[in-house]
């Protein structure tokens, strides 16, 4: 019974348009963001190079002067970039919140304003920008100097009352000055990191990291539509009540959907991933190195399968209590919600639902975090089994009483 | 009039609260989102581009939601109001609350103290966001699912936030850069695709 209904169940689905567009989407989403990452680039570092990239430094100097630098630069443009609910907000000051600003940079470097503003001017008309890399190393490289009596603690003090004129969500707050800054990174940084890639991740094990980073921001709004299509398509066809009658038990219905809807969102993910691997399977020969085959199913099962049955889950129950397309709202609310809450690009999993990794490489820390990331997509599988159940335990009720629970509310207000 | 007016309410309380609660909840969290202090002109069109246009999806893409039922669908074809009535009157509903939370907003950024050409701005705005859901309401309407609507609408959004060269003179976000010679182009486009998406949705029912 279950294996019939699952395979009709992938045959709609085969046969709704809301599938081809999510594949489309995700098509265009994931070969637009992964055609950056060019497999050539995948050298071992020369010595004497200009640029080696960059690193994030939790060395407290590194962390005062590049910071400086940054606050002094979003004086100078009078917009300040805040998280304040986890989503982007710009802030703009008044002259008189922007003096007190110059005041507190003037107080921890030890300069006035007008000097200090000149030799920003001066040091990025020096500095080469007509690259990317050269504006980005111009960037990292520019840092203000921190007068000598002044202690880490005292800075963040100060940085304190920076937040408190601008608001809450800076980028100097405690926690986010305690992650680090990013900083040029040097030929024994890259050595390292290449040999991570090259020996722990086998070469393929690095781009599927990245991979997944891209993958799961979209996965995390994307499967929503299939569920709800597929929790209002009863209602729709009319059929609610003949499949009520039927003998076969809400876990079959319901545990039959929704499996068919994760095989067939997961189905995709899985093909793109195994094409875009492979350029780099073949690079990593060149290299001399045995490619790990199967990273792409290792990190899609453990990486992105979660997010797939969280948000299916989710839009599965929502809809079976509501009978409408209010999962959407809160899908797309939890996921933008998950993507720019976070302090750093890469890794610090905690319990996102999107989880980052947006950097080729990063070895040694992935094998520090792994436990973290296991532990994030293990709460998410079994959450979406808890939703899956509730799902079934809702579907039963209606099934019994005859009518729907939304239903149930409206009639009261008549 | 009356019959319309009974048409309009009974579609606000029955079928549009929901949506119109969202939009709502929206609406209040704005603060949490964006600044409405201090802002320059394009920042104040950033507000209204990059934030207040999702309310065009939220209030134009259900209005078919009912006759996704094709016995509601039928009952209502029999009644002596047409369904193309019935459909206007909803789409002037929701023009209505848009010009209201476009006014609402305009009026919030010129008291926080931003410089902008008001009438200017809640023109763009309205033009812009009408134009996004009519995109939703076309798409929902000739497929007659409010999924697809929503997920369409969706996509043209985040579409445009990296390839706006492609849309042309409907491309979004256009006021953020100071050019605002594309009112017309949507305004135009809006009207046609809500009027298509009613003519095409009823030619296809049929």
């Amino acid at each position: 019974m279950f294996g019939t209904l699952f395979i009709k169940e992938c045959k709609q689905i085969l046969r709704s348009l809301v599938y081809y567009i999510y594949v489309i989407v995700l098509i265009l989403f994931l070969t637009s963001q992964m055609s950056g990452d060019s497999v050539n680039d995948l050298q071992k570092p020369k010595k004497g190079l200009d640029y080696y990239g960059m690193t994030v430094s939790t060395d407290k100097t590194d962390i005062m002067e590049r910071t400086l630098a940054d606050l002094l630069q979003e004086v100078y443009q009078n917009s300040f970039s805040t998280y304040p609910m986890g989503f982007y907000k710009q802030v703009i000051l008044n002259d008189a919140e922007l003096d007190e600003i110059k005041e507190i940079i003037e107080d921890c470097s030890g300069k006035d304003w007008d000097t200090l503003e000149k030799e920003m001017l001066e040091y990025y008309e020096a500095a080469d920008q007509s690259t990317i890399e050269g504006a980005m190393q111009a960037m990292m490289e520019d840092r203000i100097e921190v007068k000598k009596d002044i202690s880490y603690d005292t800075f963040c003090e100060k940085m304190e009352r920076v937040c408190k004129i601008i608001g809450k969500g800076s980028s100097y707050e405690k926690k986010r000055l305690d992650y680090g800054v990013d900083v040029p990174s040097t030929y024994e940084k890259a050595l390292e990191e290449y040999n991570g890639i090259v020996e722990k991740d086998r070469v393929t094990g690095a781009y599927m990291r990245l991979f997944c980073d891209y993958a799961g921001i979209i996965l995390a709004v994307l499967p929503i539509f299939l569920g709800v299509t597929r929790g209002l398509r009863d209602k729709r066809s009319q059929v609610a009540q003949v499949i009520y009658a039927r003998n076969a038990g809400a876990g079959v219905i319901q545990g039959s959907r929704y499996l068919a809807n994760v095989c067939m969102a997961f189905l995709p993910v899985l093909i793109i991933s195994f094409v875009l691997q492979m350029p780099w399977q073949y690079q990593a020969q060149t290299l001399g190195v045995k490619a790990d085959v199967l990273a792409f199913l290792k990190y899609d099962v453990i990486w992105l399968l979660p997010e797939i049955m969280i948000v299916l889950a989710v839009a599965f129950f929502i809809t079976e209590l509501t009978e409408n397309v209010i999962s959407i709202f809160v899908q797309v609310v939890w996921a933008v919600v998950s993507l720019f809450s976070v302090a750093g690009l890469v890794g610090g999993f905690g319990l996102k639902l999107v989880t980052r990794w947006n950097e080729l490489g990063g070895s040694a820390l992935y094998e520090q975090q792994k436990s973290q990331l296991y532990c994030n997509r293990g709460f998410y599988f079994v959450l979406s089994l808890v939703l899956v159940v509730l799902t079934c335990l809702v579907y039963e009720k209606k099934r019994k009483e005859g009518e729907s629970v939304y239903g149930k509310i409206f009639k009261r207000r008549k | 009039m009356e019959r319309y007016l009974s048409v309009g309410s009974n579609f606000l309380r029955r079928q549009y609260l929901p949506h119109l609660l969202i939009t709502l909840l929206l609406c209040i969290m704005s603060g949490f989102f964006v600044s409405f202090q201090n802002l320059s002109p394009e920042q104040a069109a950033k507000v209204m581009e990059m934030f207040v246009i999702f309310t065009g999806i939220l209030l134009f893409t259900p209005l078919f939601m009912p006759e996704q039922n094709r016995e509601i669908w039928l009952l209502e074809k029999s009644k002596q109001t047409s369904l193309w009535q019935l459909y206007l009157v909803r789409i002037l509903e929701a023009l209505v609350l848009l010009a209201v939370i476009v006014t609402v907003f305009i009026g919030v950024l010129s008291l926080g103290n931003s410089e902008f050409e008001a009438g200017k701005l809640w023109l763009g705005s309205f033009a812009e966001i009408l134009f996004l859901g009519a995109v939703g309401f076309f798409v929902s309407g000739i497929t007659n699912q409010v999924v697809l609507g929503y997920m369409v609408s969706v996509l043209y959004f985040v579409g445009n936030i990296g390839g706006s060269k492609y849309f042309g003179k409907l491309a979004l976000f256009q006021m953020m850069k100071g050019d605002f010679t594309f009112m017309p182009w949507m305004m135009a486009g809006a009207v046609i695709l809500l009027a298509a998406g009613i003519v095409i949705r009823e030619k296809m029912n049929q």
